[in-house]
């Protein structure tokens, strides 16, 4: 894989968000509709406690992800309720056209007393291509379980041969380790399969290979079929140090399947990496594949988890 | 009607003359029938923590068979440590309802966590012994039962029961929390799963139990048994508001089924209230009730809840069972 970046595409604090968000434009996934391509992403406002609150957007671009059309004005979802999964924000959210209507799978935070927060799965569907959707219930579609105890997240949807699968991200352990630092979690990428999308069971197993320690964080798979071989992006990192520290930061990593069971983790062929300097240089996050018109972009995440926006990428071979 | 004749308190952990580590507290319990002996379990708590906060922790005692009101021992120790670091039952496990199966006891409980908008939240957790139930272990670091779309919150209550060889659970699953009086309060609703291998659970997705006291009637422990062809469902229940208090408090109440599925309440075949004055004077509720040498006998917590212990009565005669 060989990708040919095109640079920071979008940067939040250029226009007027909904929700008095104002920086942060996290994870962003594309929606194809007939005149444009929506991608949607996650922007933060600040709450009465001073804690940020993520909340839904998008921006609409030309098919050829050469200009901005728009921004939502309006928010997408209203926020979830009292004691519910997504009270305290929603991040990611992950888009799938389902003939009429639009699912969107996502991911809702809620806060902790000992640690600070847990989030699981939810599902919201629309019916008018995407500009608002309405919860699948006040509760999530995939929560915390057994083997699977916290932290159930990061959700990517997509339709192979007539089945639904999910690649998401489950939490194995919070744990303290510095003194001083608060404790900090570990998550690993899962799968799960669905004839509706809505039901959903579980292979209850790490697919993709650590290859930094045990103790690595695997985020936000994306999946894209080409000429017959399945591509896994995500992101990964050291489980502390990874706010300052560069090295320990999130890269991109690459996994290859054609069986959609048994993954090949290389990230030597991601095609990708982070820049020399500017806004991709210090970290790159949350990747998202989508194809439009021929080619294969790449969405994702630079520095600081997103806080100055995101940038695209093309295929190249 | 069910006329339950009380025999009295049979235990509080308050009454011990020797230390223990139960400081307060003896709620929900549930029996395991051995040869000479009842064991019961229940819930109890160490005294709370700087920031005023209790933990509970699953605990026993064994009853004398012949003598129902004559305790033999007083489990040491919890039988389960609390949860892992972030995991559901990080901050306690309440209540708890056991079962014999094969060479194991299975432990189900609801394991509850602390948040930030709303006090706590819980999900169901599930825990089995191989040495007799003096000890449990987990068997995964997450719930058993957690959230769904249509029951976005606190999962607790667990009454666990094995009819033939299907696993039926009964719970409680929240609505909705409720700013009453500034704080937030939870409703929440009877519930039932079932399963082949009381592991993975099929939520039946429906309240079982028509509200008595209107949309905001919270509802809790769900104990049923089956007698004379119809399955019988004694559980409490209360108003969302002033339920620490004499008036507002718990009750028990009563529902009958064919099926299990649908059942027809009717408070008014229960016989059992409050008494004059003492531990039960204030607050009859969380039924448990079982068979042992011909006789049926009911466990109910008193006054604050079980703060102040548990207590037994026994039913006075049975032809209830087909009656109702």
């Amino acid at each position: 894989m060989r990708w040919r970046k095109l640079g920071k595409i979008f940067d939040p604090t250029e226009h007027a968000l909904p929700s008095r968000c104002v920086e942060f434009a996290q994870s962003p996934q594309a929606l194809v509709l007939e005149d444009r391509v929506r991608v949607y992403f996650s922007t933060r406002e600040r709450d009465c406690v001073g804690k940020f609150v993520s909340h839904v957007a998008f921006a609409d671009f030309e098919r050829d992800m050469r200009s901005l059309i728009g921004v939502s004005t309006e928010p997408v979802m209203v926020p979830g309720g009292l004691g519910c999964f997504d009270e305290h924000g929603i991040f990611p959210i992950n888009v799938l056209r389902d003939g009429d209507r639009v699912l969107a799978y996502t991911t809702g935070w809620n806060r902790k007393i000992s640690v600070s927060a847990d989030a699981s799965i939810g599902l919201a569907i629309s019916h008018d291509d995407g500009l608002t959707f309405q919860r699948h219930g006040a509760g999530p579609l995939l929560s915390a379980s057994l083997k699977e105890p916290f932290l159930v997240a990061d959700a990517f949807v997509a339709r192979h041969g007539g089945v639904y699968h999910m690649w998401y991200i489950f939490g194995t352990k919070w744990q303290k380790f510095t003194e001083t630092e608060p404790p900090d979690r570990v998550y690993k990428i899962a799968h799960a399969t669905s004839p509706d999308g809505v039901n959903w069971k579980r292979d209850g197993r790490q697919i993709i290979g650590d290859r930094l320690d045990a103790d690595e964080c695997q985020a936000l798979p994306t999946v894209i079929a080409l000429n017959g071989v399945y591509h896994m992006y995500f992101c990964y990192r050291h489980a502390y140090g990874f706010r300052q520290d560069s090295s320990r930061a999130y890269r991109l990593g690459y996994a290859s399947s054609t069986d959609l069971e048994n993954w090949v983790r290389d990230d030597s062929s991601a095609g990708i990496d982070v820049s020399a300097d500017g806004w991709d240089a210090r970290m790159q996050c949350y990747p998202h594949v989508f194809e439009c018109d021929g080619k294969v972009y790449l969405l994702y995440n630079g520095n600081e988890f997103g806080r100055h926006g995101f940038g695209l990428a093309v295929l190249e071979a | 009607m069910f006329r339950w004749k009380k025999l009295g308190k049979v235990f509080d952990p308050q009454d011990l003359k020797t230390g223990s580590w139960m400081h307060e507290f003896a709620q929900s319990p549930s029996t395991l029938i051995g040869e000479d002996h009842v064991r019961v379990y229940f819930c109890s708590r160490p005294a709370p923590g700087p920031d005023g906060q209790y933990l509970s922790y699953i605990s026993f005692i064994d009853l004398e068979r012949d003598n129902l009101l004559n305790i033999r021992r007083v489990c040491e120790q919890p039988v389960l440590s609390l949860g892992k670091y972030g995991t559901f039952d990080e901050f306690g496990t309440y209540p708890v309802s056991v079962i014999r199966d094969r060479g194991e006891i299975r432990a189900y409980y609801a394991g509850w966590t602390r948040c930030e908008s709303v006090p706590f939240n819980a999900a169901i957790g599930l825990a089995t012994s191989r040495d007799g139930g003096e000890t449990f272990r987990r068997l995964g670091d997450g719930p058993v039962l957690s959230y769904s779309p249509d029951e976005p919150f606190l999962l607790g209550s667990p009454r666990i029961r094995k009819f033939g060889e299907r696993w039926h659970l009964w719970y409680v699953a929240g609505k909705e929390w409720l700013r009453t009086d500034g704080k937030p309060e939870p409703v929440y609703k009877i519930r039932s799963a079932s399963s082949d291998d009381g592991v993975n659970w099929l939520k039946h997705g429906k309240d079982l139990i028509a509200d008595k006291l209107g949309p905001h009637e919270c509802q809790a422990c769900p104990d049923v048994s089956y007698r004379n062809g119809q399955y019988h469902m004694f559980f409490s229940y209360r108003d969302i508001r002033n339920y620490k208090s004499r008036e507002g408090g718990y009750r028990i109440g009563y529902a009958s089924s064919p099926d299990m599925i649908d059942w027809k309440r009717n408070d008014d075949l229960v016989d059992i209230g409050l008494s004059e004055t003492g531990w039960d004077s204030e607050m009859v509720n969380y039924p448990h009730v079982f068979e042992v040498d011909g006789a049926t006998y009911m466990l109910y917590q008193g006054n604050g809840m079980g703060r102040a212990g548990f207590g037994l009565a026994v039913l006075d005669s049975s032809e209830e069972w087909g009656l109702a």
